[in-house]
């Protein structure tokens, strides 16, 4: 039996897929501003004088980076009501992607920190600065450029990862792929829809990133 | 009766078991410009990097203003709000132009006012000679520039003394006069200066007093002009001739 | 660890062997489809070049969890062919693996200089002794470190098998845990069986980048899916 494509017959579905798609950016964006913190805090521990706190946050790392992240999601999705936390599907779902996200986004910054030379630290220190006067005015500013572009990478990486959330009930634009293939027999419609959705939402980001950088980084593009 | 500025009693600096000061002890008054010469890895920089808390000490004691130095304390942010340091490779905050590089430290740790920041700041480019060079940015400048900058962002936090840890040795030979020559301004302004250098010549014209640092220890210092026509020890002699044959 | 849970340890290793098996295959065809788009990206015909640009960038672009649920669920409306969920993953983290290992492979090629190529022309080489002789020789001490990186991520990414019903490593750990009564304690297990194998093999890898003295962080660095 011939196929014959038909996206007529995904018209009715397209509604539920500006939810989906709305709930992939959200758990996206939410994911990367949250693993932005929480790495941060591990690059510093990775940095810190204390050698438990060096040794904590090198296992996280390397944790999430060797851990596949359906793990992660099926361990947060059944350990946390057990623990006796409820929570929705997506809330579930953003904070095993935040965890996940947030080991490699430890390595990412920490790679800025490692950037910012040492003679940094030394002018900052004999004139002053205190340790947050330090961090505020002189290093993040410098880390934030070394790091910007590795940054938008990763959140391309998130918002591909976000569709291992269908796994744990959270419908978004794969589990909306799914759902509609095969209550429709349409899946190569479905799946042409949904590649798009990603493909833009990729572009946007990376699009958005060089046009931001360009504004943000308008002076000299190499300054050392 | 001239002030004390500094007073080095007994330093010892061990880097590992390798013992980098051993026992320096001298004494800087108000005015004066201290040169420090002698062989490279002799700790003259290493006891520079001392006065400010850029590196502990494992013995006796730096007082500045009558206080001890202590590196590992908080009270250390206060010392190092009053002294200026220069470095050999400038150090400038490459994020920053030229005048933010001078301004930051101003508005951010003293709280000074914004306003009153910049015209000093534009006062001390005009004393640095580049006031035409306010907005770049330190990528887009020579060394000799960024060394100037630098000296101007050091002065604008009105420093009681001054600590030079070799600013020319990094500069292209054609910069390095630039950079003497601002230095020789702030002699005649009679600042407290504390200056590594190999430019021997600078420090027979502007060093009120030369010390010749080798194997951690003070060996000689006096007049430099002094110093420089007649040695007293063998060491330092032997090491003003290498100086001065490798300068012609 | 409960006694209960010991009972199941052989299992999981067997399952985990099935993972290794998995993503192993998966990175060889990789390899070759990988090789395959690296030299036509590096290719003089132009329209070769554009294909495997677009090949390279929509797998990179798209899930693979969207994939797999074409090939699983979409072959069998659209071209009649039904593959087992084995053949399913295999294929769509293949495809995945072709696209980064085109990438692995042309940044190896790339890094042998432009006077290899010229010298081993001017010698009368062959296009195949060329490469069989002077530029793969030279390229894989830049090639293998990085591929280490990409199997560990293909491993992690089998995972996704068990999503269509393949019992592989994950699946296991599922099965297990609802036999224990929906404990997670298995998913823990799981967890550490997964950290404790691409660990092992992270250190291979950065054993290989110490003898060959090359950088492979950053390409391994990004996705976590």
């Amino acid at each position: 039996m011939p196929y014959y494509f038909s996206f007529r017959s995904i018209y009715p579905y397209l509604g539920d897929l500006a939810a989906a798609a709305q709930a992939t950016l959200l758990l996206s964006v939410l994911a990367i501003v949250l693993s932005v913190a929480i790495g941060s805090g591990v690059a510093l521990m990775r940095r810190s004088d204390s050698r438990l706190l060096r040794f904590t946050g090198g296992l996280y790392v390397e944790v999430m980076r060797n851990t596949p992240l359906l793990v992660i999601l099926y361990i947060v999705y059944f350990a946390l009501p057990q623990l006796g936390l409820r929570m929705s599907p997506f809330n579930s779902a953003l904070i095993g992607l935040t965890l996940n996200s947030a080991g490699y986004m430890a390595e990412i910054i920490r790679a800025g920190l490692v950037a910012v030379p040492p003679g940094q630290f030394e002018a900052a220190a004999s004139q002053g600065f205190t340790r947050v006067q330090l961090y505020r005015h002189i290093v993040l500013p410098q880390v934030f450029r070394t790091i910007y572009a590795p940054l938008g990478n990763q959140f391309i990486a998130v918002i591909l990862a976000s569709s291992l959330a269908s796994a744990v009930a959270v419908e978004e634009v794969a589990s909306w792929m799914q759902t509609v293939g095969s209550s429709s027999f349409r899946f190569f419609e479905t799946f042409v829809i949904a590649a798009v959705v990603y493909l833009v939402l990729c572009q946007i980001v990376n699009l958005g990133r060089i046009a931001i950088g360009r504004w943000l980084f308008r002076q000299p593009e190499a300054y050392r | 009766m001239t002030d004390t500025v500094l007073k080095f009693d007994h330093v010892v600096k061990r880097f590992g078991d390798r013992t980098i000061l051993d026992g320096v002890s001298t004494t800087v008054q108000a005015g004066e410009i201290v040169c420090f010469i002698g062989p490279s890895g002799t700790g003259k920089s290493t006891l520079l990097r001392c006065v400010n808390g850029l590196e502990t000490i494992e013995g006796g004691n730096i007082l500045f203003e009558g206080k001890a130095v202590q590196a590992k304390q908080r009270s250390i942010i206060d010392v190092r709000r009053r002294i200026g340091m220069i470095f050999q490779h400038f150090n400038l905050y490459p994020h920053l132009t030229a005048l933010e590089n001078v301004m930051l430290a101003p508005v951010v740790v003293h709280g000074e006012d914004r306003k009153t920041v910049e015209e000093r700041a534009r006062g001390l480019f005009e004393k640095v000679r580049l006031s035409h060079r306010i907005n770049a940015y330190p990528a887009q400048m020579s060394g000799g520039e960024q060394q100037r900058v630098a000296i101007a962002r050091a002065l604008a936090t009105n420093p009681h003394i001054l600590l030079f840890d070799e600013p020319t040795s990094a500069l292209d030979p054609e910069t390095v006069g630039e950079v003497l020559a601002v230095m020789r301004d702030l002699a005649v302004e009679g600042r407290t200066m504390l200056v590594v250098t190999h430019e021997i010549r600078f420090a027979a014209d502007v060093g009120t007093r030369m010390v010749f640092l080798d194997g951690g220890k003070i060996v000689e210092e006096g007049n430099p002009r002094e110093m420089l026509a007649a040695p007293k020890s063998e060491r330092a002699k032997r090491f003003l001739s290498t100086i001065s044959n490798a300068a012609h | 660890m409960s006694a209960q849970l010991l009972t199941y340890m052989p299992l999981l290793l067997k399952a985990a062997l099935v993972t290794i098996w998995l993503s192993w295959l998966a990175l060889l065809i990789g390899a070759v489809g990988g090789t395959l788009i690296a030299l036509a990206r590096m290719s003089t015909f132009l329209p070769l070049r554009l294909l495997a640009l677009l090949f390279t960038e929509f797998f990179r672009s798209i899930p693979i969890l969207i994939v797999l649920f074409f090939v699983f669920f979409g072959m069998p409306l659209v071209f009649g062919i039904d593959l087992s969920p084995f053949t399913a993953t295999t294929v769509a983290l293949a495809l995945h693996a072709s696209s980064t290992m085109s990438e692995v492979i042309r940044a190896g090629l790339e890094s042998v200089g432009k006077g290899q190529w010229e010298a081993a022309r001017a010698a009368g080489m062959t296009y195949w002794q060329m490469m069989r002789h002077v530029i793969v020789p030279q390229a894989l001490r830049v090639i293998l470190p990085p591929s280490v990186g990409v199997y560990i991520a293909t491993l992690k990414e089998s995972s996704l098998a068990s999503i269509i019903g393949y019992v592989e490593l994950t699946k296991t750990g599922l099965l297990i845990r609802e036999t224990m009564g929906s404990s997670f304690v298995p998913l823990l297990l799981l967890a550490l069986i997964y950290f404790l194998i691409n660990y092992g093999i992270s250190l291979g890898g950065a054993a290989l980048e110490r003898r060959f003295h090359v950088n492979t962080r950053l390409m391994t660095a990004g996705a976590g899916q």
